[in-house]
């Protein structure tokens, strides 16, 4: 987390095309300690911009969160309890008694800053169900995001000029261009939109996308940063038990297709949350089709028990 | 025809050293300049032959990519500590190496069809 943080600074250089804060305030929660986060967003800005003064104006998403981040690697900071526990209604916005981290928390949580919440409130269903994952959490694998940099573009200009670009209209009528950090490509078409693939968080996507826009601004073009939208994410994870396919795509027909001479793997196709999963026997999972995290941690959650069910003896 | 050809081989030291005679040769007036375009295209083609057709040397570059850019059917690498393995077990490094790599005139035939 802390070479993130680090990545994190060197983007203030990237100011000058920043938006709205108020779609960023999303992923400043990563970071954060769960507790802190169920105050209410507005709040644990604020504390940050009092930390560091450096906030600009329209809010600074990148600022630096090491005063606020919980010393030890515990399951509470991860970043899939922050996310559902946000989802949880907020009556109020005060510094009332947040939800009790559920069961799924560490054994040995230091209260840290954070205020140690006095009546836990009881767990709602969801929550209960979520405690069934036994501390398995999907990985992000990949997030794909578009951006409209609104504006026409020369891409054989940006093709000559930019590094690390490949342009050939002959095959593909954009300019493929990738950069390190965060590890991303990008399709750059002539109409100004971009597409960025390959980024492992949200964060880094934003990131990624906004260098890109960078890029493109440098070389002489009036690209904006607007419409910044994730389109899809893909998560992984291993449940550590074989899993009886056959038995699953039998009982669950309606939403699995298993096909062993085509496919190897079991898709099946969640409606609520709509992602598709792809089960393997060995007990690999790979869950795509996302448009946001917390989709991702929903669905392998449902889909955890009924595998449970369909486990190989 | 001849424009098929791209005009780096001029930039050899053969290409530097047939430009500097031809240029001797248009001051003295012993051949017009138009001539010497002439030959200095079949120069052209005849080095992108010979390179595809009778240079038969290989070696091994190992490195770190620093950039790349592909625009006009013309890669462009920028290698940072290339190591060259030649075929005589003999290497060559050196902390940055700019490649340029471009389509042979048969190829350019054929992406045109």
């Amino acid at each position: 987390m802390h070479s993130h943080l680090e990545k994190v600074y060197k983007a203030s250089s990237f100011r000058s095309i920043l938006i709205p804060s108020a779609t960023l305030q999303t992923n400043m929660s990563f970071a954060l300690p769960a507790r802190q986060v169920t105050f209410g967003r507005s709040n644990a800005y604020q504390q940050q911009q009092q930390q560091h003064a450096l906030a600009l104006p329209g809010g600074n998403p990148y600022q630096p969160q090491n005063g606020l981040a919980l010393p030890g690697p515990s399951p509470l900071s991860n970043p899939y309890q922050v996310q559902q526990q946000q989802q949880q209604p907020q009556p109020t916005k005060s510094l009332s008694p947040p939800p009790a981290p559920n069961a799924v928390a560490g054994p040995s949580t230091p209260p840290a800053t954070a205020v140690v919440p006095s009546t836990p409130i009881p767990l709602t269903l969801e929550q209960q169900h979520i405690t069934a994952v036994e501390g398995i959490v999907p990985t992000l694998q990949n997030i794909v995001a578009t951006v409209n940099l609104d504006c026409r573009l020369d891409l054989k200009t940006i093709a000559l000029h930019a590094r690390n670009a490949e342009y050939n209209p002959k095959r593909f009528a954009a300019v493929i261009m990738r950069i390190r950090d965060p590890k991303t490509t990008a399709l750059i078409f002539a109409s100004g939109k971009m597409v960025v693939t390959g980024a492992k968080s949200e964060d880094d996507s934003r990131l990624a996308s906004r260098k890109y826009a960078r890029i493109v601004q440098k070389l002489g073009f009036e690209a904006k940063f607007s419409e910044f939208k994730i389109q899809n994410i893909v998560g992984s994870c291993d449940v550590k038990f074989p899993i009886r396919l056959e038995g699953l795509a039998y009982s669950h027909g309606q939403f699995s297709s298993y096909e062993p001479e085509l496919f190897p793997g079991l898709i099946y196709r969640m409606i609520k949350p709509k992602v598709v999963l792809l089960i393997f026997v060995s007990g690999k999972i790979v869950l795509t089709g996302a448009k946001v995290r917390e989709e991702i941690y929903t669905a392998f959650n449902t889909i955890y028990t009924v595998l449970c069910e369909f486990r190989k003896p | 025809m001849a424009t098929a050809y791209y005009e780096f081989y001029r930039g050899s030291s053969i290409g530097m050293a047939l430009t500097d005679s031809l240029d001797e040769l248009i001051t003295s007036g012993a051949i017009t300049p138009q001539l010497a375009m002439k030959v200095l295209q079949q120069f052209d083609k005849s080095l992108a032959d010979t390179m595809v057709k009778q240079v038969k040397a290989k070696t091994a570059l190992k490195g770190h990519l620093k950039t790349y850019r592909l625009c006009d059917d013309v890669w462009t690498f920028i290698v940072k500590q290339a190591s060259f393995k030649m075929e005589g077990n003999e290497t060559v490094v050196t902390p940055r190496i700019k490649i340029i790599a471009c389509k042979n005139g048969d190829a350019i035939e054929a992406g045109k069809k």
